[in-house]
């Protein structure tokens, strides 16, 4: 199997969504998606990096969001999102529910999160714990997304 | 890739409709420009706004709030917005968020207006 693996790190603001979902969308080209699964990862890869800047960092100037993506020819596209802002556990959002919208005002929690979760077929977030070479432990959010062809 | 978003707005028919056609990218970068024209056409006092989406290639979660606030506070005002001219991806998107049960959304402008015109076809 074909696969290639490239990356890219953008700073955690919200004029830089576009450079991630852009960057994915290419790739997700490349492997031949459709025009409607294409829009599809844009979005999710969007509405994530979203949530890392508005959530993870709460809008802090200084984050960084990394962004790993595997192509694997005829297969699946796998995004990966790095952060090492604040814990986020999807749980603890109000679940978007669409049969409801009538009952919601401006504020419509948890939308970002159900755009991703219905864009792509397979979706995981961890928060996880690092060492370094220094003996030094760090946390990081890591979300996985997954699209398969 | 950047972010970029055009508004037309044009008064119609007996200046009770206004026609905001939408081109463009609507994310977190633009979605302003968009509540700043729903406002102004809600504060000028038109029974409705039909919203063209006939150039709008991309919304994100931002642009689905800010239309349904939009819609929101048209209601409180006693007026209606609509949608038309989507295009599959957004009309995609619309359908999954379950918007399509709560705008009026039409194929075409003339649709669009042709019911704007006739109150009583349009209540959601």
């Amino acid at each position: 199997m074909d696969v290639r693996e490239t990356s890219l790190t953008i700073p955690a603001q919200i004029d830089q969504l576009n450079v991630a979902s852009g960057f994915v969308r290419k790739i997700a080209e490349e492997l031949g998606f459709s025009a409607s699964d294409l829009h599809q990862i844009e979005l999710a890869v969007y509405e994530a990096c979203a949530n890392i800047v508005q959530h993870a960092y709460a809008h802090q100037l200084n984050g960084q969001i990394h962004i790993m993506v595997r192509a694997e020819q005829g297969r699946r596209i796998v995004i990966t999102l790095i952060d090492t802002g604040a814990a986020f556990d999807p749980r603890t959002i109000p679940a978007y529910d669409p049969q409801r919208v009538t009952e919601a005002d401006t504020q419509v929690s948890g939308l970002g999160l159900f755009l991703i979760q219905r864009m792509m077929d397979d979706v995981c977030f961890e928060s996880c714990m690092s060492d370094n070479q220094a003996g030094q432990s760090g946390r990081f959010n890591r979300l996985t997304l997954i699209k398969n062809l | 890739m950047t972010s970029s978003l055009s508004i037309t707005s044009q008064s119609l028919a007996d200046q009770s409709v206004v026609m905001l056609s939408v081109a463009g990218r609507l994310d977190a970068n633009t979605v302003s420009q968009l509540e700043r024209a729903l406002m102004d056409a809600q504060l000028s006092g038109y029974r409705v706004i039909v919203i063209d989406l006939g150039e709008l290639t991309y919304i994100s979660s931002s642009g689905l709030r800010v239309l349904l606030a939009g819609r929101n506070n048209a209601r409180k005002r006693g007026s209606t917005v609509m949608l038309c001219n989507l295009q599959p991806a957004v009309q995609e998107i619309l359908e999954m968020v379950g918007f399509s049960a709560i705008f009026p959304i039409f194929a075409s402008r003339e649709q669009a207006l042709a019911a704007a015109l006739t109150p009583s076809d349009h209540e959601h």
